[in-house]
């Protein structure tokens, strides 16, 4: 008896009865980690904001980084757009939505470096106070994720343009649309609790 | 319930209670109760230990009963009578331990407060920690000392800090410990109750010497006289007044900042001492109109009232004025006014 | 029935494998590999407190022994060996071929390898000294071991999530037909409740060892004192993670008991759903009552009371278990095998760690024993007394499934007896030292604990000889004992279904279920056979 005559699909029965998909399952679930390990770096920013005088806040360019936050916010409704074209089978369509959901997320990330070239030359740095070590370090790994985002996105496009999605076959595209969409939502609470209040 | 299971039952309970209430009353594996906290939570510790006696002794009982007298017959290879759950049982033995439990809590949260309640006109001690020892202070006199003299009967507040990484405060006869945290000032109430020489442990791993730690410093609780004449007998100053101010000069740390060649002093964080009150001398300008006496002692009260020019403010302590007793400060204005 | 299946080659065992059931083994041998290190340091630790003022080893490597045979127990031997069991056993326990995710799996042990030798390595550039808990600001300074350390952490903690994330979505997603969640195996249900832990708890540990790592390294403030840098944060970030890791070292221990009771004891398990929904509620309290480990740290006096209370009710759920277990194997008929009596060992002995854990719960009992002796017995008793012990019986009861072969029962209860002594002698004295003012982690102490320390050490040196038996056994019996057969023990469960060790699949066909894991008493033993998918319902 070989593994392949046990169809795959049976395999995952009790996930179809549940509705659930079980490499969205996944992803769920590692985004879950995700939002508790920024969970900690953000208890880690507020507790510090709290009892610490912060006067570098005053440097913080909230509309620079508020147009950056809208680029990004963009970016998300981009990936929405490719996973609807690519559930009614048009893989262009996706491949366009994704390069823009690239191109997107690294002119988030230009703007990212642009305000922390721009706050080190005002001398907040990782080391020169509690402040600057936490907001680096919380938009630091915020940034990292999006780096990676935008490596996933071109990966996908260049499946997408392999023929590897169907509008009946796509859980890729979805799992990575979770990913991104995640980003997004981690940055507007960053954008809130680090430039907003 | 049968009758026979019934009076099993009750009689169980009953030699488990009677158990419970003996290891209570006569187990003691405390050290010496030395403050009131202690006699508080010994008795919570010991009701505690009658409850766990009874609920291991319970437990390992059905345990131990049921193994010998459910063993498998010998050649029966069958399984047993199938019992998959008794609604009534499991209510019972969910409610109970959460009555236990809410119990325990209770009466935790009473000590706790009890022990908690401050009095008027608490003795003050600093407890100022650092790789690897212990230093007692006691403001409002210049006693600085490695072991801890304490009056029985008089609640102490001891404000508890770490001049380098985390400590902890701790002796078991007073039945209390309070962490030692660097950049923070933690307060503890203590009320010794008996006489006696005790050790002071370190509770928390701070470094190579952690374990001496533990093993150096001692508190001694004694009478209200016998403290009264160590505290002035450790705060004794000589009688000549240029080596009292010298003393003092030291037994505050001015050394460890400013340079003054008479005390043998070489600290560069603040200005020089040496020629204060030289009318022709560096700080001649400085006065401001004050006579040099008063600007001696603005300068150790109120640092920041005149900064010498190329020092910065905020580096000198301003709480020398909770610090010293007045009539040490004289000897030590004293002694600076007198350095040409 | 099932077709006989050549024994998996040995040299299977040392690659890259995506079966669960190689995994599994993998982890289990690593994992014991370093419980023996573990275990080393602690009879150097044993041997040197023999004599209150004994020079054997110096403070300063004392220190780095006692913070690197906590950090190697609990991380490179604990948490390793459950999630072995559960990699090896879950899918067979729920009918399917393998893990959701095979190749993640395989990927979460092979993280371990990295871990562990990094740990190790941090003794060549000065081990981490400042306590597997690593407060701040002493982990701040101190040796390069240090960084290791984190770094180390890191990996296993990753390794650790990757691992439940597989457990969660197996279990949810590849269930066989009619196994619905009340008649998953309680082993099963353990594995799901602490990954629940796993994925929420992990996470704030790794950001928190990245900010020392950060701080180490790159110069960062985050614990630098005189830049405003907060010491109680890091004891939050840290015990939020590691209270529930205690949990996670334990639930798994615990589903692995359940399983034991009914299949020695020929009777449903009491009590079924009571026990599944235990470990649930077990696992979400135990993410609140973290701060039970800073009573005496400074925290807001105000916060102190509310930990106590969520620490003591865990007790309830704790105590639905036991007395499950106890009304399981009551009126049954009770056959004292290795695995059996392990598993009431693991009862007597967690009793004790259990109701010494609402002794430290009352906050006034706490501020006299936290980080005392008493704190160390009361870890060991639960964690050695109980995981290990659960551990033990796991190893004997699954042992013939997963080698085939059955193991020498004398020699197993020879290995209980020295477990069961051993452990009581050696951690049952430090209660008393702590309650009369020992604290943790001195490598010198007060003469007047010199007794309590002897016959401390006389039981390590017990428990150190008591694993000899085991590996023995272990080892010769896979070579040389006499062939188990698909169900020595006469169990209901999937796993127990097929042959020992299982075929490549597990399933030669996807099995159907139509009764409980535990209906001994209502149909005869090994009756559930999994039934061709045609049959239907």
């Amino acid at each position: 008896m070989t593994s392949h005559s046990i169809a795959h699909s049976d395999e995952f029965r009790a996930g179809r009865e549940l509705s659930l998909d079980h490499r969205k399952l996944g992803m769920w679930l590692f985004l879950a980690s995700e939002v508790m390990f920024f969970g900690g770096l953000i208890g880690t920013y507020l507790h510090y904001k709290a009892t610490l005088p912060t006067p570098e806040a005053a440097l913080l360019d909230t509309v620079l980084v508020g147009l950056n936050t809208f680029v990004l916010i963009t970016s998300s409704l981009m990936v929405v757009l490719g996973l609807d074209a690519i559930q009614r089978g048009h893989r262009r369509g996706l491949i366009t939505f994704l390069g823009l959901t690239a191109l997107l997320g690294a002119i988030f990330l230009g703007g990212q470096v642009y305000e922390f070239i721009s706050l080190a030359g005002h001398g907040v740095t990782l080391q020169s106070s509690v402040f600057g070590s936490s907001f680096y370090t919380l938009t630091g790994f915020h940034g990292l994720h999006v780096l990676i985002g935008v490596v996933w996105a071109l990966v996908t496009l260049v499946k997408a343009a392999r023929g590897t999605y169907s509008a009946q076959e796509h859980a890729g595209v979805e799992a990575f649309g979770l990913y991104w969409h995640f980003v997004d939502v981690v940055w507007i609470v960053l954008f809130t609790i680090i430039y907003l209040i | 319930m049968k009758e026979r299971t019934l009076l099993v039952v009750v009689l169980v309970t009953a030699l488990l209670v009677v158990a419970g209430i003996w290891v209570a009353l006569n187990v003691n594996l405390m050290p010496a109760e030395a403050s009131t906290r202690a006699a508080l939570v010994d008795q919570l510790f010991r009701a505690m230990l009658g409850l766990a006696a009874v609920i291991f002794l319970l437990v390992e009982g059905l345990l131990l009963y049921s193994v010998f007298r459910f063993r498998q017959p010998r050649g029966d290879d069958g399984d047993a009578v199938p019992v998959h759950g008794n609604r009534a049982l499991e209510i019972v033995w969910t409610l109970i331990p959460a009555l236990i439990v809410i119990v325990i809590g209770f009466y935790s949260f009473r000590v706790l407060a009890a022990s908690e309640i401050r009095e008027e006109d608490p003795l003050v001690v600093n407890v100022r920690s650092r790789q690897f020892a212990w230093t007692f202070e006691y403001p409002g006199t210049s006693v600085i000392s490695s072991d801890l003299h304490l009056p029985v009967g008089r609640q102490v507040r001891f404000l508890i800090t770490s001049d380098d990484v985390i400590h902890s405060f701790w002796v078991p006869e007073f039945r209390v410990k309070r962490d030692a945290t660097p950049g923070q000032m933690a307060e503890l109430l203590v009320t010794p109750t008996r006489e006696g020489t005790y050790p002071v442990r370190c509770a928390e791993l701070c470094g190579v010497g952690h374990a001496a730690m533990g093993l150096s410093s001692r508190v001694i609780v004694e009478s209200d006289e016998a403290f009264q004449s160590w505290l002035t007998q450790a705060a004794a100053l000589p009688a000549d007044p240029i080596e009292a101010g010298r003393t003092l000069f030291t037994r505050y740390g001015c050394q460890a900042c400013h340079a003054l060649a008479d005390a043998g002093a070489a600290g560069a964080v603040g200005p020089a001492l040496d020629s204060l009150a030289d009318p022709n001398g560096p700080h001649a300008h400085a006065h401001g109109g004050m006579d040099i006496r008063s600007f001696v002692e603005q300068s150790i009260l109120e640092p920041s009232a005149a900064i010498a020019p190329a020092f910065a403010d905020g580096l000198m302590p301003k709480d020398f004025g909770t610090r010293i007793p007045a009539n040490e400060l004289a000897i030590l204005v004293d002694y600076l006014v007198a350095q040409k | 029935m099932t077709t006989a299946t050549p024994a998996l080659s040995p040299r299977r065992y040392f690659g890259w494998s995506t079966d669960h059931k190689v995994i599994g083994v993998q982890y289990l041998v690593t994992s014991f590999f370093f419980f023996l290190v573990g275990g080393a340091m602690a009879g150097i630790i044993r041997t040197q407190l023999l004599a209150p003022d004994s020079t054997l080893v110096s403070a300063e490597a004392y220190n780095r022994l006692s913070t690197n045979h906590g950090s190697v127990m609990l991380f490179l031997w604990i948490l390793p060996v459950l999630a072995g069991l559960g990699n090896y056993l879950v899918p067979l326990q729920i009918g399917a071929r393998d893990m959701a995710f095979p190749r993640l799996n395989a990927l979460s042990f092979w993280l371990l390898v990295p871990a562990g030798l990094l740990m190790l390595a941090s003794f060549f550039v000065g081990a981490a000294e400042a306590g597997w808990t690593a407060y701040v600001p002493l982990s701040i300074s101190g040796p390069d071991g240090q960084t290791l350390w984190a770094v180390s952490v890191i990996l296993l903690g990753t390794s650790s999530m990757m691992g439940s994330i597989n457990f969660v979505a197996t279990i949810f997603t590849m269930r066989a037909e009619g196994l619905t969640f009340w008649r998953l195996p309680l082993f099963s249900w353990s594995m799901l409740a602490t990954s629940i832990l796993v994925l929420t708890a992990t996470p704030v540990l790794t950001a928190g060892l990245a900010l020392i790592a950060m701080d180490r390294l790159v110069g960062t403030l985050f614990f630098s004192v005189p830049a405003g840098g907060d010491p109680i944060l890091w004891q939050n970030l840290f015990w939020f993670y590691s209270h529930p890791a205690v949990y996670i070292m334990v639930l798994p221990a615990m589903g692995a008991i359940s399983e034991i009771f009914p299949v020695f004891a020929r009777k449903p398990v009491f009590g079924y759903r009571m026990i599944a929904i235990s470990s649930l509620a077990i696992s979400l309290l135990g993410l609140t009552v973290w701060a039970h480990h800073m009573f005496t740290s400074g925290m807001d006096p105000r916060l102190r009371v509310p930990y106590m209370i969520s620490t003591m009710i865990i007790a309830v759920p704790t105590g639905v278990k036991i007395f499950s277990w106890l009304a399981t194997i009551w009126g049954g008929k009770i056959r004292l095998d290795t695995p059996m009596l392990f598993a009431l060992g693991f009862i007597s002995m967690f009793l004790i760690g259990g109701i010494t854990g609402v002794f430290l719960a009352a906050i006034p009992v706490d501020l006299h024993v936290h980080d005392t002796y008493f704190v160390v017995a009361h870890l060991h008793f639960v964690l050695f007394g109980g995981s290990v012990s659960g551990a033990y019986a796991a190893l004997y009861y699954w042992y013939p499934k997963i080698t085939g072969r059955r193991f020498d029962e004398r020699l197993g209860k020879v290995h209980f007896a020295a477990n069961f002594i051993g452990t009581n002698l050696a951690y049952l004295p430090m209660f008393l030292a702590g309650l009369l003012g020992m604290p943790r982690r001195v490598v010198n102490y007060d003469p007047r604990f010199t007794e309590l320390n002897q016959l401390a050490s006389l039981g390590a040196f017990l428990l150190a000889v008591s694993v000899l038996p085991l590996l023995y056994n272990m080892i010769v019996s896979w070579v040389n004992g006499p062939k188990a057969g698909d169900n020595p023990w006469k169990a209901k469960t999937l796993e127990w279904q097929v042959s020992s060790p299982p075929p490549a699949h597990n399933f030669d066909q996807p099995p159907v279920v139509t009764e409980g894991p535990y209906d001994y008493g209502e149909a005869p033993a090994g009756s559930l056979k999994p039934s061709p998918a045609a049959a239907g319902d």
